[in-house]
């Protein structure tokens, strides 16, 4: 307690401090019995001790500095007093009140702001190190280092690995323009290739490598031409007889349609032996009334299936027989064998004669088989629920045909035209349009304005 | 015996085949998207060989796809996009439906797109690989450049087909390899040889489309959308390869020449220079300035015996080649305001030819229809009041013909009002014994520098003893080529005058008797007929029922359809006019 006194005096002491905050009330609080405490222990000093009024003293300093931005004590007179000589008559101008609320208080500081303003008038330390560099002499030659080695064109390794790095694609954030717009860039797309620099392995595990197209989706589905042209006789202005063998073709097309048409009503027609007369009318009236008798017959087959099951047992002398017969038979087919192909012998050339007939036959049906796979690739396959079912000849009749350009009328639709080669070329299957299905009925209701007006 | 039994379609060709469905479901995308990958990855349906193997014991026809194609497809990053669409467009769908404007608005802007640039370096893997190719896009890029933007496709793909197409013809006539043209009822084929390998394509005449409805448009649209792309890049590619600037830029001395006056009542000036462009009458900026193309000349070595001789042929083509490109130059063409524009400047810029319409007609033209120093102009009417001395009036046909002839024609056969002459198929290559038109026997002649028919014949009178027999002969028939055609098209014109009388239908009238005992029994007749009719329906077996009702229907359909069009197409129905056809065609 002591010390804590002698602290306070030291502090009190001060020539000339004045305090902000009165100490009146120290030495009561003290007044109790003192304690008896070993000293020789840090632990208990720092217990112990009552650094109270010092630190109180020191408060007291910093509020006085940042109140005033100074000791009391050391400010001169002043600053401090005035001389009182009654009230100063001072014009004040009023405030030209504009009469909006608004306004005046955009002219004055928020209340937050007043608060979170520094108001401290301790100047802020100052920062040593923006005077000083430390290590300023080793950095000094590193740069003098470094300015050596760039005029000699070596760059240091933080700029090499910084230009080696890849760049950083920036394309794929950036939206992607529709595939339809008008004025898309293009470029190069067969330029230069840019060599992959990263590790296949790499790119193969993260799913960056793309797959290998196969060679077989290379090839066509068709060996038709993309564009046919159409045949002479579809000239706008065509020469006779090319135009005469147009429409045979066309004629062709039709007839056969017209077959089929016809087919399919031949075969509804009503036959006329089907239809009643009086003579099957009244046999079908009679039917099941008169019996008739086909039993025996059965009967019969009955017996005789009845006995041939029954056999009797060979006797010996029947099986030596047989025996004996079979291996003569068998003596004379081979004795026959023998002779046969003795015989061929002489017959070699008509046997030579049928093996080149053979091979000639196989030969033909290769070549059959062949042409046939040829034709069938420039078939159109067969893709879905439908076929394929070429369109109607582009053709124009005799007296269609205009006599000048400007008068021509265009036969036929180009875009269908392509579809079509599309659905030859098997490059599409053939498909009809989709049906509309209404789900429910449709209700028909008289509007009532035009109810009342019929 | 050991080992397990072997089940049934648990290897070959069972499993190596996959149907649509089940790669639909496999790929978790809807059908749409499913075909809409297909096609832009290229991956066909496949027919198999046994398809009752391959159906699992089933002969329902179904479509097919390899099994290895569609584990192919899973790789594809598309597909994951296809995905992101469709959730977009789920969550677009909430978002009206809670009409959350903002929502929708943010979804819009984040709307998510995809690239087809792998995928066509993955199909092409080399330049000319893509140019083989490119008959079908070109088809197909030409084909909807044409549509009316009436919303049966995107307006900007529209846009997109134009500005390719423009540039392909900016090429070509700047590389000046255009072959051959045919003007038939269907469009215009052309054919064009580029880096050596032949291209055609067909171009629908402008205003040509009736939309048919049996076309899936969706297919169609996928389809324009790989090729708009893959064009791109070999319009880029082809650019590169005759120093120009991609995109194509008009010459600056070209582009001063094209300041019209009054720009902006042709085209809004985004579009004023795409239309300029497509006018196709000026030249195009190069990336280096050259004067002139320097004409690449075949490098020489010493070479002996047959190989001398093909060089020889090599070079004798090589030079008509490169008369072949300049066959219209120095010539001054003007276009009147009735021939088709774009495909006649298209053909005569390909060939070194100026060429010039009115100032009405379209924007780009470079002189006037008074300029003296025009030499042809294309007329397709039958007379024209005003015309000037020095220039040939000829119908386009002159400009077709000479191009697919290599040479130019006599113009005589062209004027103004004549009868024009056939115009024949460059595409057909006669083999011996095929029948070859006498008109091309004519031009073969014109080409191997002989004169005329018209003048043989003069010749002939002069010195008709020297004439060899075999000579005579092929007079006789091509004599007897002419009068036959000459008689058939006579009987041709008296068939169609009588078939239009046999044919005729005058409304019918009452007869008086008809109501009497014998309508009668003309009535009774009728229903006996109808009523066997619906017995034999009645009879019928379940199957037979069933196709008969089929076929019911279909024609009830097709008689609906007709009607409908009836009303579009002023009254002319299709199927009328083939059973006309065929009834003609009976006849003769």
């Amino acid at each position: 307690m002591a010390a804590v006194k002698r602290l306070k005096r030291v502090a009190a002491a001060q020539p000339g401090f004045i305090s902000f905050k009165s100490s009146a009330g120290s030495d009561d609080l003290n007044s109790g019995q003192r304690k008896r405490v070993n000293k020789n222990k840090k632990k208990n000093w720092n217990k112990h001790s009552d650094i109270q009024d010092v630190e109180e003293f020191l408060d007291d300093v910093r509020l006085q500095e940042r109140a005033t931005g100074g000791l009391i004590s050391e400010k001169p007179d002043d600053s401090l007093f005035f001389v009182d000589i009654g009230e100063q008559r001072k014009y004040v101008q009023p405030e030209v009140q504009e009469g909006k609320k608004g306004k005046k208080s955009k002219s004055r500081p928020l209340r937050i702001d007043l608060i979170l303003q520094h108001d401290s008038l301790v100047p802020p330390p100052k920062d040593i190190l923006a005077h000083q560099q430390p290590n300023a002499k080793k950095l000094r030659r590193i740069a003098e280092n470094a300015a050596k080695l760039a005029a000699m064109g070596v760059l240091p390794r933080r700029q090499k690995r910084l230009l080696n790095r890849r760049p950083a694609i920036t394309a794929s954030k950036s939206k992607t323009a529709a595939n339809n717009f008008p004025d898309r860039p293009y470029y190069d797309l067969w330029g230069g290739d840019a060599k992959e620099t990263a590790d296949p392995y790499y790119l193969e595990q993260t799913g960056k490598k793309r797959v290998k197209r196969p060679e077989k989706l290379n090839s066509k589905p068709s060996v038709l031409p993309a564009v046919e042209v159409i045949a002479p006789g579809g000239s706008y202005n065509p020469d006779f007889f090319s135009h005469q063998a147009l429409l045979l073709e066309a004629h062709e097309v039709e007839v056969k349609r017209e077959r089929a048409e016809l087919r399919i009503e031949r075969q509804l027609a009503v036959n006329r032996d089907d239809t009643a007369t009086e003579e099957t009318v009244f046999q079908e009236l009679v039917e099941g009334l008169v019996e008739e008798e086909e039993d025996e017959d059965e009967e019969e087959e009955d017996v005789s299936i009845r006995g041939g099951l029954q056999q009797e047992k060979k006797t010996e002398k029947e099986r030596r027989r047989e025996r004996a017969d079979k291996i003569k038979s068998q003596q004379k087919q081979a004795a026959r064998v023998f002779t046969d192909k003795k015989q061929q012998l002489f017959q070699l050339r008509s046997i030579q004669a049928t093996l080149k007939r053979g091979e000639q036959q196989t030969r033909e049906r290769v070549a059959q088989r062949k042409a046939n796979q040829e034709a069938e690739k420039s078939m159109p396959r067969r893709l879905g629920r439908l076929r394929f079912q070429a369109q109607d000849l582009e053709v124009q009749l005799s007296d269609e045909i205009p006599g000048s350009l400007r008068t021509l009328k265009p036969e036929g639709s180009v875009l269908k035209d392509r579809f079509k080669s599309m659905q030859k070329r098997n490059m599409i299957e053939p498909r009809e349009r989709a049906k509309f299905k209404r789900r429910h009925k449709v209700k028909y209701v008289e509007k009532r304005a035009f109810r009342e007006i019929t | 015996m050991g080992g397990l039994q072997k089940k049934k379609y648990e290897r070959g060709s069972a499993t190596n085949y996959i149907t649509r469905n089940k790669a639909r479901k496999k790929l978790q995308l809807s059908l749409a998207d499913f075909r809409r990958l297909c096609i832009l990855k290229g991956i066909y349906p496949h027919e198999p060989k046994h398809k009752k193997k391959v159906n699992k014991g089933s002969t329902a026809p179904r479509t097919f796809y390899l099994f290895k194609d569609i584990r192919f497809l899973l790789h594809e990053p598309i597909v994951r996009k296809f995905r992101e669409y469709k959730v977009f467009v789920r969550k677009l769908r909430k978002a009206y439906g809670k009409a959350e404007w903002t929502g929708v608005e943010r979804l819009r802007d984040n709307k998510p797109g995809y690239k087809l640039d792998h995928i066509i370096k993955e199909r092409y893997p080399t330049f000319i690989d893509a140019l083989r190719d490119i008959d079908d896009a070109l088809s197909m890029c030409f084909l909807f450049s044409t549509f009316a933007r009436t919303g049966k496709c995107h307006v900007q793909t529209i846009t997109l087909c134009r500005r390719l197409t423009v540039e392909w013809m900016n090429y070509v006539v700047t590389s000046r390899s255009l072959r051959k043209v045919f003007l038939s009822i269907k469009g215009i084929y052309y054919q064009a040889e580029v880096l050596g390998q032949l291209i055609t394509w067909l171009v629908p005449y402008q205003f040509a489309h009736d939309h048919p409805t049996d076309v899936d448009y969706r297919v169609m649209a996928t389809f324009t959308e790989m090729y708009t792309t893959l064009f791109g890049f070999i319009n880029f590619r082809l650019y590169q390869t005759l120093n120009l600037v991609y995109p194509p830029k008009l010459d600056s001395k070209a582009e001063s020449e094209l300041k019209a006056e009054h720009e902006e009542d042709y085209a809004m000036d985004s579009e004023s220079y795409l239309e300029k462009l497509s006018a196709l009458s000026a030249s195009l900026a190069r990336v280096v300035a050259t004067a002139e193309e320097e004409e690449n000349q075949l490098d020489l070595f010493p070479t002996e015996g047959e190989d001398q001789e093909n060089m020889q042929a090599r070079e004798k083509e090589q030079k008509e080649q490169e008369a072949q490109k300049r066959l219209f130059e120095g010539l001054k063409f003007f276009l009147n305001r009735e021939v088709p524009r774009e495909s006649l400047a298209f053909i005569l810029r390909c060939f070194g030819a100026e060429v010039s319409w009115d100032k009405s007609l379209c924007i780009g033209g470079t002189y006037e229809v008074t300029d003296e120093t025009i030499t042809h102009q294309i007329v397709d009417r039958p007379d024209m009041d005003k015309q000037y001395i020095n220039r040939y009036y000829i119908q386009p046909q002159w400009v077709f013909d000479s191009v697919n002839a290599q040479m130019r024609l006599p113009v005589e056969d062209y004027f103004l009002g004549t009868t024009l002459p056939p115009h024949l198929s460059p595409f057909v290559e006669e083999k011996d014994g095929d029948y070859v038109p006498p008109e091309k026997l004519k031009l073969m002649a014109l080409q191997r520098g002989e004169k005329p028919v018209q003048e043989d014949e003069e010749e002939e009178d002069e010195e008709e003893e020297e004439e060899d027999d075999d000579e005579e002969e092929d007079d006789d028939v091509d004599d007897e080529e002419l009068t036959e055609e000459k008689n058939l098209k006579k009987l041709e014109g008296t068939r169609a005058q009588g078939k239009t009388l046999a044919v005729k239908v005058t409304p019918g009238k009452v007869k008086p008797w008809e109501t009497g005992s014998v309508g009668n029994k003309v009535r009774l007749e009728q229903e006996e007929k109808a009523e066997e009719k619906r017995l034999a329906i009645m009879m019928m077996k379940k199957k037979e029922k069933y196709l008969y009702d089929k076929i019911m229907f279909g024609k009830k359909r097709t008689t609906r359809e007709v009607s409908l069009t009836i009303g579009v197409k002023n009254g002319e129905s299709p199927k009328g006019d083939k059973y006309s056809l065929t009834a003609r065609l009976m006849d003769r």
